[in-house]
């Protein structure tokens, strides 16, 4: 079989990219290697983990069950794109200061889950927070601090509803 | 014992290690990229018990892309036999040579332009196997005459021993009854969501390895995975990673640096290695133990222990990695926070045909808590005696410590009453008994459960090995770097790697302790293998106790010489010399200060500032041995301090079981933990909910399966299940802090205990739940379809409902 | 774990897909929401020579209200339908349905016909569009076809689609006035695929008999399980505890369930039979009855 590639146009966090993909490259893959965004991790690569979750048009999709050329012409979001300059935006902080981490290799994903959760439902019940963030796994916390890490950024309005991003 | 109020040890510390967690940019091992890097992918046996007769790799090697492709041949020829913990001679090499023992050992490995395109080379290599019977029962394989995994052992029964410690004949013949379980603990799997893996990179012309990867051990056993790559361990350098997760697997990870380090040698290029999730499940070293258990606690009419009798089969798979230190662990606090006087061991390891086994977060510990606990409970409820009242009644006293159990292991200090006291009040006991019979009354099944378990700390190697006669290693110590830079900042030093734990905000809040700088002012860095001082790393939960230890001991050596120099400036004594937020002064003379900056500007620019005869720098280092390790006696009744820095837990879940489902409901869960004096509270608190969580995962979802053909049938996320955020509860936790008389600041370890009491404390909880139809609970996990058939059999047999 | 190689094709009308299904036959794949095809891929365990990616039929995702019934376009994604005002009002069972696949990143990518064409025996809609007796629109180049729901899956992971097919609408009859629905369903964890569900939907007349009643299980063998006899002892009946047990016997009794690490068959047939029983007695209540 031939060897195709074709050339894809991906906006990720504000960035536009062009890059050369085999159509069967998963989108984190062309995250990861091809646009060097290490930030979404890969944890299972059969859509159960989570770990690979990013937004693309504004919703969350797990980026190992996505083809890159699928997202061609589409507007994806990856933890990179929250902080600012290495400040950390307000839901990261409240991710830091209520502990919603340990190892960190979940919190790109859960990050997002959170972000999109808090843009939708600005004032989530802990069994709304439960039943989001049940979407992808966390082997280290126990999913207290993750819980506690998104009602403090829903006290603080760290996300603004219905933002844009 | 009064917790001594401090500065920065026991506050609420913002963690160093989550801005670059945070913002996606953390050094994990699949984020290495080097010039002209390949990618390694493995081909792995469908067999679980088989030779291999010929391999050909032909049509793999004439594929484009392609860079090197290893079989056991080369890896006879690249490598020597993987490390493991044991005496006896179980050779595993990182690919299978001659014969594959499991059903996912590795047997060909190649290395191509990247991973999709070595995958597909991988489907090229042809292998032919000759299958030979498959062993998957572990009491089956030990039999003899049945068919063998290793033809150079005698047989599968790798191990056996029988250790006894106190008057046990006594004890039983003085009882008044003897409680006897049968037991089953399946198999779980450590799971991290960050999967092991390696990149290597070899200069032939220097003969230098370079690895990057989350293994664990790099300053500890790197002459190992020298030995098993054969480079001298001068040319090894192994370079500390961000760690996604291990809770124990990733310990040596010998398995992934040999195939990375030898596809690296063949091919010339620098090689990474990365686990996929299928082979994490099938072939890694994280999984844990698997036994079946026959105990007896031996009673005297008032609900006194006066003996206990353990005998257990652990099914080790294929190899014999870890040895029995899952067993040293069960030692080590066999017999619970409880006075029993006298107790017997007996171990049979044993090998089949299945992936070998690692150490998972508990490491054999947990299994012996739940096998206590079982007894305990049945104890009360054979007897007619209250739960809580029985544990009371047994508890070693707060005035008996530092404790030394049957088996010579110590309990540094610890407070069992006080703890069950403020779990029972937490939980409210009494009211939850009334809300228990307003259920019951309405046909539902809630219980209460209750454990009250040990979680031992900081192991000493000789676990591994005082089950021989031959003496081992004894060394097993953690050290750290710590400066004063030419700017004032302070710089730490670890050589072990970050594994999701704080690491960082542990030693920074020590150094903030002992000079009162804030913790976000210090700096944390890593060193490697080649530039490190010896360190063990993170295991048996030692590293708050190790890491404490040894930041205190650097700082004592780097204020020696920082008050020398103060003291200089000052025209004053050191002796006087006091270390403040901002830098030294004189005591009871603050405006006779220099600030840290001046010191260490002093220090690295100003020789002739200096007193006399002083080095230039101001760096000290300094290597914590374990505080308090002994030798065992030469005949093994008493096997010394090894894991003497204990703590201590209750917890009390609430459930409720649907009788037609099986399904169980976590309504309320209690933990109180005692482990010493606390570095900072709320990392404590996520090690004991994420440890709460994995023990909620052995209790009802985790087991690995294999059918009779010894096929892994839990090879994926679908199959072997983590819990997600809808099956946990919210946990309820408390502290009790009675310190350790051994350590600095009176700390132990505590990111096990969660994992090692959980399951015991579930394994109550629905036991009582089912208290009415007279169900006992043996086996964990409880699976709706465990409970279920339980539940229908006792229905069935009509069994009269329990008082309880 | 990375897929293997194909060709790939991204057809933006349906014309275009079909035809490309008509010249490669079963060389190719379909590739929808990627949600259950994906993974295969990585595993490895789907090797298709062609992926046709529908994703950019635009043509095909809608759901449309009609008469009384709703017309959804094989393309839309379940979040979408679950969400849509017209399927909460005349269908709230198939919003409960979809609420139950997975997680919503899943739901964001996976499509009502994709879920229904791989015929995951474990899946929700499949039961639940036999349930409702929904006509299944496939088409093929230069002409198309509509089959009831019960017809469309044959077996195990297997449909009626020929390999030059595409499934292009699903449409659902209204539902009569007084009806009550409940799809419930039992896993291991919140979001996995079921052991056991099960779609009831059960019409009681102004004395609370029941008048109609549409039973159909996943999890319960190879294909979506219709349980004729249970709707059989329902209809009639005012549906009391007695009844409600016959019923429960008989759906247990039609089911033909795996074994599987998760559950036995016979631990299936009992979760049948104790989910069956209470879908009826929620439906029943939904439809006003009940005591």
């Amino acid at each position: 079989m031939k060897r195709s590639v074709s050339v894809i146009s991906l906006t990720v966090s504000g960035v536009r990219h062009e890059v050369a993909v085999e159509p069967r490259r998963l989108l984190v893959d062309c995250l990861r290697d091809d646009l060097g965004l290490t930030g979404t991790h890969i944890g299972c690569e059969h859509g159960v983990c989570g770990t690979c979750t990013v937004l693309v048009d504004g919703e969350s999709v797990r980026s190992c069950l996505m083809l890159a050329v699928q997202a061609d012409g589409a507007t994806i979001t990856t933890v990179e794109g929250l902080a600012t300059d290495g400040a950390l935006d307000p839901l990261q902080q409240a991710f830091r200061e209520a502990q919603g981490l340990q190892c960190g290799f979940c919190t790109p994903g859960m990050l997002l889950l959170a972000w999109e959760l808090l843009r939708d439902h600005p004032s989530p019940s802990e069994a709304e927070i439960r039943e989001a963030i049940s979407a992808n796994l966390c082997r280290c916390t126990g999913y207290q601090g993750i819980v506690d890490a998104v009602q403090l950024a829903a006290e603080r309005h760290a996300v603004a509803a219905g933002a844009a991003r | 014992m009064a917790t001594v109020p401090r500065t920065w040890i026991g506050k609420d510390v913002q963690r160093l290690e989550d801005p670059r967690l945070l913002t996606g940019r953390a050094n994990y091992t699949d984020d290495v990229r080097l010039p002209g890097m390949a990618h390694a992918a493995v081909l792995r046996s469908p067999q679980a018990h088989a030779r291999i007769v010929r391999i050909d790799t032909s049509r793999a090697r004439a594929l484009p892309g392609v860079f090197a492709v290893i079989t056991g041949d080369d890896a006879k020829e690249l490598s020597n036999p993987l490390p493991a913990f044991c005496a006896e001679p179980v050779v595993q090499y990182a690919l299978a040579v001659d014969k594959v023992r499991y059903a996912g050992e590795a047997v060909a490995a190649v290395a191509a332009v990247d991973r999709y395109t070595a995958e597909d080379t991988v489907e090229l290599i042809d292998v032919e196997y000759a299958p030979l019977p498959v062993l998957t029962d572990p009491i089956e394989a030990m039999k003899p005459g049945a068919p063998k995994v290793h033809d150079n052992l005698p047989s599968n029964l790798v191990f056996e021993k029988t250790l006894s410690f106190g008057d046990v004949a006594g004890g039983f013949a003085s009882a008044d009854r003897v409680i006897r379980r049968r037991l089953r603990w399946h198999r779980a799997s450590a799971q991290p969501l960050e999967t092991a893996g390696a990149v290597c990179r070899y200069n032939p012309a220097s003969g230098r390895m370079d690895v990057w990867s989350n293994t664990n051990m790099i300053n500890y056993v790197g002459w190992l995975v020298a030995n098993t790559l054969k480079v001298a361990t001068s040319k090894l350098n192994i370079n500390p990673m961000d760690v996604g997760g291990s809770f124990g697997s990733k310990h040596v990870l010998g398995k992934v640096i040999a195939i990375a380090g030898m596809l690296a040698r063949r091919s010339g290029r620098a090689v990474k290695f990365m686990e996929d999730r299928v082979d994490n499940l099938t072939a890694c070293e994280n999984l844990a133990c698997d036994r079946f258990y026959d105990v007896e606690l031996a009673v005297g009419a008032d609900g006194t222990f006066t003996g206990l009798r353990i005998k257990v089969v652990d099914d080790y798979g294929a190899y014999f990695q870890f040895g029995h230190g899952t067993h040293g662990n069960a030692l080590a606090q066999a017999t619970g926070p409880y006075r029993i006087p006298g107790f017997e061991y007996t171990v049979q390891c044993v090998l089949t045909n299945k992936c070998q086994q690692g150490v998972f977060r508990g490491a054999g510990s947990d299994a012996n808590n739940f096998a206590i606990e079982r007894l305990v409970d049945a104890a009360a409820q054979e007897l007619g005696l209250d739960r809580v009242e029985i544990r009371r009644r047994n508890f070693i006293a707060p005035d008996a410590f530092p404790f030394k159990m049957p088996a010579g292991n110590i309990y540094d200090s610890g407070d069992y009453p006080k703890v069950l006291d403020q779990a029972l009040t937490m939980a409210g006991w009494n009211e939850l008994r009334k809300m228990q019979a307003e259920a019951r009354a309405q046909g539902r099944f809630v219980g209460i459960g209750l454990a009250t378990a040990q979680q031992r700390s900081v192991y000493g190697p000789t676990e591994f090995w005082f089950w021989y006669d031959a003496a081992g290693l004894t060394s097993v110590p953690e050290s750290v770097g710590l400066s004063l830079g030419p700017t004032g900042e302070f710089i730490v030093t670890m050589f072990s790697p970050f594994w999701g734990n704080s690491p960082e905000t542990v030693v920074a809040q020590s150094v903030a302790e002992e000079f009162g700088v804030d913790p976000a002012t210090v700096t944390v860095t890593y060193e490697d293998s080649l530039h490190g001082l010896p360190s063990a790393g993170p295991g048996g939960s030692r590293m708050t106790v190790m890491l404490t230890g040894a930041v205190v001991g650097a700082s004592r050596k780097l204020k020696e010489k920082m008050a020398r120099i103060a003291a200089h400036l000052l025209e004053a004594a050191p002796e006087d010399i006091v270390f403040g937020a901002s830098g030294a002064s004189v005591r009871g003379a603050p405006d006779k200060a220099v600030g840290y900056p001046d010191i260490g500007l002093k220090a690295y620019w100003f020789k002739l500032d200096l007193p006399a005869g002083m080095e230039s720098g101001l760096e000290a280092r300094h290597t914590y041995d374990h505080p308090y390790l002994t030798m065992p006696s030469a005949d093994r009744k008493d096997l010394g301090a090894f894991y003497p820095m204990m703590g201590h837990g209750a917890h009390i879940p609430v459930v409720e079981v649907n009788p037609e489902t099986g399904q169980v409901r976590i309504l309320r869960y209690v933990a109180v933990h005692d482990v010493g004096t606390i570095v900072n509270p709320k990392s404590l608190r996520g090690q004991i909910a994420g440890g709460i969580t994995q023990g909620i995962g052995m209790a009802l979802y985790e087991q690995c399966l294999y059918d009779a053909d010894g096929q892994p049938l839990t090879a994926s996320f679908m199959d072997y299940l983590l819990p997600t955020a809808q099956e946990v509860p919210r946990i309820e936790i408390g502290h009790v802090e009675t310190p350790s008389p051994f350590t600095e600041y009176g700390v132990k370890g505590g990111g096990e205990g969660g994992r090692m009491i959980a399951p015991a404390a579930l394994a109550s909880a629905v036991e009582d739940a089912l208290a009415p139809l007279g169900v006992t609970i043996d086996e964990l996990p409880m699976t709706p379809e465990r409970l279920a058939t339980l539940i229908e059999a006792a229905r069935a047999g009509g069994r009269a409902s329990l008082a309880r | 774990m990375k897929p293997p190689r194909f060709e790939y094709a991204a057809p933006h009308k349906t014309d275009e897909a079909v035809a490309l299904l008509s010249q490669h036959g079963d060389r190719a794949k379909v590739l929808a929401g990627g949600q259950s095809l994906v993974p295969l891929l990585n595993f490895r365990l789907a090797r298709p020579e062609v992926l046709v990616d529908v994703n950019r039929v635009a043509e095909l995702a809608y759901v449309r209200p009609l008469e009384s019934g709703v017309a959804i376009g094989a393309l839309t994604r379940q979040h979408t339908v679950e969400r849509a005002d017209v399927i909460r009002a005349r269908l709230p069972i198939v919003a409960a349905a979809c609420r139950l696949i997975g997680h919503l990143p899943i739901r964001h990518r996976g499509t009502i016909g994709g879920s229904l064409a791989h015929a995951d025996p474990a899946s929700e809609l499949p039961a639940v569009m036999v349930a409702l007796e929904a006509e299944l629109t496939v088409t093929r180049r230069g002409s198309r076809r509509t089959l009831p729901a019960e017809q469309f899956f044959t077996g195990m992971l297997t449909t009626a689609l020929a390999p030059d097919e595409l499934l292009t609408e699903v449409r659902v009859p209204g539902l009569p006035p007084r009806t009550g629905s409940a799809f419930i369903e039992i896993a291991r964890r919140a979001g996995d695929f079921a052991l056991v569900g099960i779609a009831a939907l059960v019409t009681l007349d102004d004395g609370g008999r029941v008048t109609r009643a549409r039973l159909a299980l996943c999890g319960a063998g190879p294909m979506p399980v219709r349980a004729r006899e249970a709707e059989r002892v329902l209809v009639g009946e005012r549906p009391d505890g007695r009844v409600l047990d016959e019923a429960a016997e008989k759906i247990a009794a039609a089911t033909d369930p795996p074994s599987d690490i998760h559950a036995s068959a016979a631990f299936r047939k009992k979760l049948a039979r104790h989910l069956g029983r209470q879908a009826i007695e929620l439906a029943v209540r939904r439809a006003g009855g009940g005591s």
